[in-house]
């Protein structure tokens, strides 16, 4: 492996970003309420994929296609719409627990607390909670308002005022009363915000972070200037061998969730879809490829043109995997990492890719992703059918990416076979 | 028994090892629970371990993982990139075996 002066100063140079990046507890707690909220984003995914299977409106009666529908609606309604309760409710867990407090109360003052902010009218109707607030448009307030209230649910406990029970109370009694006075507290600060939030022109605290914080990070986000950047920082994190996804991922998840709400409404309410860039953009176009620099391409052309003995090893290897995109073994065995020779093509397929596929969709020849959250570890073609809300454009825009991709690699790739094979052939004569 | 804990992004990738390294200890004629989990998960699971691997793509876990097996008192070290790309099951084993006898 190559390891020049160079590389050694740029990784003395990253490794500190992906340390501070990673152990932020606020990163770290935000990245694992998303974890605790991903299993029911994905119970909720199957279930639109379900409901809106192709040719199924076609063959059957437009009522019974209807109330099959709404049969189903409710498993996706009640966990991927709503995903903002699940991720505000795992952040307050897992940032309590950092601290080794009482984590189910902080997951619980956090819940309460977001609900103290969220608009509880709708079009003049009281007593109900928009779900909308609940799901794209409430993210970023839910994310900070976990933040906040276990933060100060924290220094509350940490204070530890209790309420003197006279001699003679048990002590669960008194207990019972000790995390009262935190959470009390907590959340009358909450109301309080939302009480002055009232009186000013935005109205709900929500509406303010949509509109001040959320809405043009969004949008920002939502632009293929940002996703190439995004990419880039992803792939170079990963040429160093650093975990490229978990370092930004949890700086752009926030941003890449909502759009992917916002296309699911649109998706669900048949409304053209607002956003090509999503999670699943990422997840199914990019990483779905084989994982990360889309390298069942690079697997595929091993099979294709590699005559070392060591390649043809590392793509055995490293196939079954890769179908199933993780590609660690091609990432350290061909290796990628550290590889001046493989550089070029590692940075340059995947924001091809991207531009590729966003024109794909922005002019319509693929349908934009649905919002449907696919796991990253299905294969591709299948999770490009998916995430396009069952369109077979999907598949094919992946194996036509994989096509270009293939072409990108080519020459790099023979000329590293090329060295590993006339080395092999040396080692050879020399025995 | 050994009882020896890798940890990488979710699991994945190291869970290829596992296998590897399984077959390793049973040609070796060594008794050893071998597993694999997430890096959020190996805080907790370090108390069953007496060793703990890390990928090397996560190696900036490290300093975080460091504390709590400072504190079970086990020994840690970030996989050597080479072996973990050729899924080589008995160098890694090798590596966990020697971090348990220091």
């Amino acid at each position: 492996m190559e390891n020049s002066k160079f590389m050694q100063v740029l990784e003395d140079f990253l490794l500190p970003i992906a340390d501070k990046l990673n152990n932020n507890r606020y990163l770290t707690a935000l990245r694992d309420g998303f974890m605790v909220a991903l299993p029911l984003i994905i119970f909720g995914s199957i279930f639109v994929v379900i409901a809106n299977f192709p040719f199924l409106d076609e063959i059957i009666s437009e009522d019974a296609f209807a109330a099959y529908q709404n049969a189903l609606g409710p498993a996706s309604a009640a966990t991927l719409s709503i995903m903002g309760l699940f991720v505000i409710m795992g952040i307050g867990y897992k940032l309590t627990e950092y601290y080794e407090g009482e984590a189910i109360y902080g997951g619980a003052v956090a819940l309460a607390a977001f609900l103290i902010l969220t608009p509880q009218t709708l079009e003049e109707v009281s007593g109900v909670i928009p779900v909308a607030a609940l799901g794209a448009e409430g993210l970023f307030l839910g994310i900070f308002t976990a933040f906040i209230s276990a933060e100060l649910y924290r220094f509350f406990v940490q204070k530890d005022w209790t309420i003197k029970m006279p001699a003679g109370v048990p002590e669960a009694v008194s207990r019972s009363f000790s995390s009262l006075i935190p959470i009390g507290l907590t959340l009358t600060i909450f109301l309080l915000i939302r009480i002055i939030f009232n009186i000013t022109p935005f109205g709900t605290v929500q509406n303010f972070i949509y509109t001040i914080i959320q809405e043009p990070l969004t949008v920002l986000g939502s632009g293929l200037p940002a996703t190439i950047v995004a990419v880039l920082l992803i792939q170079i994190f990963w040429f160093f061998g650093l975990h490229g996804q978990i370092i930004i991922n949890s700086v752009f998840d926030p941003v890449w969730y909502a759009l992917n709400n916002q296309n699911l409404e649109a998706f669900q309410a048949g409304t053209e879809l607002p956003n090509i860039i999503t999670k699943q953009f990422i997840d199914s176009f990019l990483v779905g490829m084989g994982g990360t620099g889309m390298t069942l391409a690079v697997i595929i052309l091993i099979f294709l043109i590699g005559k070392s003995r060591q390649n043809k090893e590392i793509g055995r290897l490293g196939a079954p995997a890769g179908i199933f995109n993780v590609n660690e073994p091609i990432i350290f065995g061909l290796p990628i990492i550290m590889n001046p020779l493989v550089l070029i093509p590692w940075l340059l397929a995947p924001v091809v890719v991207t531009i590729i596929t966003y024109f794909a969709m922005s002019t319509g020849l693929v349908p934009k992703p649905a919002g449907i959250i696919v796991p990253w570890t299905t294969p591709p073609i299948l999770s490009g059918f998916l995430a396009t809300g069952n369109a077979w454009q999907g598949a094919v825009l992946q194996v036509f990416n994989l096509i270009v991709v293939m072409l990108i690699w080519w020459p790099f790739l023979k000329i590293l076979d090329k060295n590993y094979y006339e080395r092999e052939k040396k080692e050879k004569a020399k025995e | 028994m050994k009882r020896i804990l890798l940890a990488c992004s979710s699991g994945m990738s190291t869970s290829l090892l596992v296998k590897k390294m399984e077959e390793a200890a049973e040609e070796k004629g060594i008794e050893a629970d071998i597993w694999a989990v997430s890096n959020d998960k190996a805080k907790t699971d370090m108390a069953k371990a007496d060793v703990l691997l890390i990928g090397p793509q996560m190696r900036f876990m490290k300093k975080k993982l460091e504390k709590t097996a400072g504190e079970l008192n086990i020994p840690l070290d970030v996989i050597d990139p080479v072996a973990y790309g050729r899924v080589d099951g008995e160098a890694v084993l090798n590596k966990a075996l020697e971090l348990m006898e220091k």
